[in-house]
Parts: structure tokens; sequence; C-alpha cells
């Protein structure tokens, strides 16, 4: 079986995490999510509300691996971001590298225009850190000892009728 | 792509329900959101058209708290079965870890069947991905219609490659083989292999 092919440690996350709180100060975006593009929310900026990160995340992989085939249909590698406009709130999905994508949302207080120019800085920041991280994991990734079938007895369990 | 996060404690993986259409994939994530306790599930999401057949994918995420300190994540997935749509399957099919073939045990759909099973193969290929890496169980589904196939006879179509993988018999919609195909798609993929699951196939 293929091993963990993303690690995560304190360290990287730490420094997403620094890119994404100045992303969402310079831009004034109200959340930033950095999501695998296999539908895994990777980190996500501080943000005042609660919102459905998980699914968020699920659905915005989906839509933006969705636009990558039209666009290779069209001869084109890729489109390289995706926005949704709303009445009240907007949301900006951009590639960050060929396994990432950031999304953001935001509203009136600012435009599409800022959140595109700083999510461009936030990506290119956040891609050289996901790029020394896998070649750390790549290294020394994974637990120190694997998960054992006892590690995994029980699982799911049905709650009583 | 399981996904071990140190900084949350959270290791994630993404599991799929692959199969032909109408075979049952939808109502396998139906029930499990039904019957999960609440503290273990997230919404339920389905891309469907008007006559709710899947168009994109549905979605469940589920969690188990506390595997060596972590938390174990997996996010449920389910392909659209129709042929026509391959390149939705294809996408929904990125960075898998754990895969359940779901499979119709009624004669008339067996070809069906072979045909899902054979796609499953070309699409992860297309990843580099090989079927014989992937932790996957077969759960034969609908066993309580009239007119269904032996158990015997869908393994030998389905199941006769150099590795035998669980298969379970199931009727989904009433939650008999669900959990089963659940969980141990879900131990493989977290202890990563095959080989100690073998034994507990077709018990």
């Amino acid at each position: 079986m293929r091993t963990h092919e993303i690690a995560i440690h304190e360290e990287t996350a730490r420094r997403i995490g620094s890119v994404l709180t100045h992303f969402l100060a310079e831009s004034a975006a109200s959340d930033a999510l950095l999501i695998d593009r296999s539908g895994q929310l990777l980190a996500q900026g501080d943000s005042s509300r609660a919102l459905d990160t998980v699914s968020l995340s699920a659905l915005a992989a989906g839509a933006f691996s969705s636009t990558a085939a039209m666009a290779r249909l069209l001869g084109e590698p890729e489109f390289t971001m995706l926005f949704h406009q709303g009445v009240k709130e907007n949301i900006h999905v951009s590639a960050v590298d060929e396994q990432a994508i950031l999304l953001a949302t935001f509203d009136s207080r600012t435009t599409v225009g800022m959140v595109r120019l700083f999510a461009a800085e936030a990506g290119a920041a956040i891609s050289a850190i996901l790029t020394e991280s896998r070649r750390r994991s790549s290294s020394a990734g994974g637990l120190d000892t694997p998960f054992h079938a006892d590690d995994a007895k029980l699982m799911f369990r049905e709650r009583s009728r | 792509m399981s996904i071990i996060n140190y900084a949350k404690r959270e290791i994630s993986f993404k599991i799929v329900y692959y199969g032909a259409g109408v075979v049952g994939k939808t109502a396998n994530l139906q029930y499990i959101h039904q019957w999960l306790p609440d503290a273990n599930r997230g919404n339920l999401i389905s891309l469907a058209t008007g006559d709710e057949r899947t168009l994109f994918f549905d979605f469940l995420p589920v969690s188990v708290v506390s595997v060596r300190n972590f938390t174990a994540k997996f996010q449920l997935y389910t392909v659209p079965g129709q042929v026509c749509y391959n390149m939705t399957r294809k996408l929904v099919l990125r960075g898998v870890d754990g895969v359940v073939f779901v499979a119709d045990s009624q004669w008339d759909r067996l070809h069906d069947n072979v045909e899902s099973f054979r796609n499953l193969q070309e699409n992860l290929k297309e990843y580099d991905y090989d079927l014989d890496e992937t932790p996957y169980v077969i759960q034969y589904n609908k066993r309580d219609l009239p007119n269904v196939a032996p158990v015997a006879y869908l393994d030998f179509l389905l199941n006769r490659r150099v590795r035998r993988v669980p298969s379970f018999e199931a009727i989904a919609v009433g939650g008999k083989g669900v959990f089963d195909a659940l969980n141990t798609v879900s131990r493989m993929v977290l202890v990563g292999g095959f080989a100690r699951e073998e034994e507990e196939a077709n018990p």
C-alpha cells in the first residue's frame, strides 16, 4: 500500500497557519482553507465563525477538479482559479500546487481582485512550505511505529435502536 | 491519500464506494449516516440528479476518536454508477485509500458488475494506483431479492484475483453488511495491508 503521502508536523502547521493569518489580514477575506485536491482539509486560518469546513473542502475539491477536467477538454492544462459570487458571500478557490488548493470566503468588505492578489502570494508561500515538508516526510515521514490490527479492533458501531 | 496531521493529532483517509448504477452505493452511506452516533459523523451531502441518481458524488465524513491518541477520520464518497459518468468517477477516485466495491447480486446485473470492476481498475491506473495494492472489500448487495446469483458465483466473477479480499452479503437499505464492509475496509486502510485481514474474509 502507498504510505502516508502527506505528513503535517507541528512546525509545518505553524508556518502554514501564519501564512493564512497574514492572507486573511491583507485580503480582508473571512475564511481561508487549505485543501488537498483529494478533498481533505489540510489547514485553516483563524475565523470567528463556525463553518462546515469538512464538507466545504470536499465540495471545493470536487468543483475544482471538475473545472480542471473542463479545461483539459479545451486544451488548457487547468483553470487556476474559481470564483463563485453570491448575494452576500463569495468564494474564491485558487491552485496552490499540484496537490493543494486554497479556498477563501469573502464579503463586501473586500473585492475579488484583492483576494486574488493575496491568494496568489499566499499560494506561493504555502507551496514552498509544502514542498519542503514533503521532502522531509519522504525521508522521515509517517508514524514511528505503524498502526497494528489491535489498534483498530473496534471502529464504527451502530447506535442502539 | 492518507494525511497525518501531528499538530491536530489526526489521521485521515478517503474511502470510495464504487460500483455500477443503482447497486446501492448511496444506500450504504445513507444507512451509515442514519445509524452512526452523532459524535462520529458529519453531514451527508448528495450531489444527485432530479431522480435521485448520483450525479457527481455523495460525501459523508465519519471519525473514530482515539486510535492510539489520534482521531482517525474517514471520508466516505460514492461515485456515479452510470457508464456515461466515467469522467466524474475518475475525479472522485483521486487520492483514494480504500474501496468498497458494491455489486448487485441479481443475475441480470452480473455483466454490469464485471464491467464496473474493470472500469475501477482502469480508472485507478490513470492515477498510477494498482488495485492489488489498494485495500478493498466487496459487498454483494440486494441479497433479499428473489433473482440473485449464489455468493460462490459472484466470488468467481469478482473475487478471484491473486489476493482474495473480504466479501460481505448485504441488504444495504436495511443495514445488513453495511457496517461490516465499512469496518473492514477502515481497518485495512488504517493497518495498511491485506495480510491480517485475509483470514477474516468469508468467515
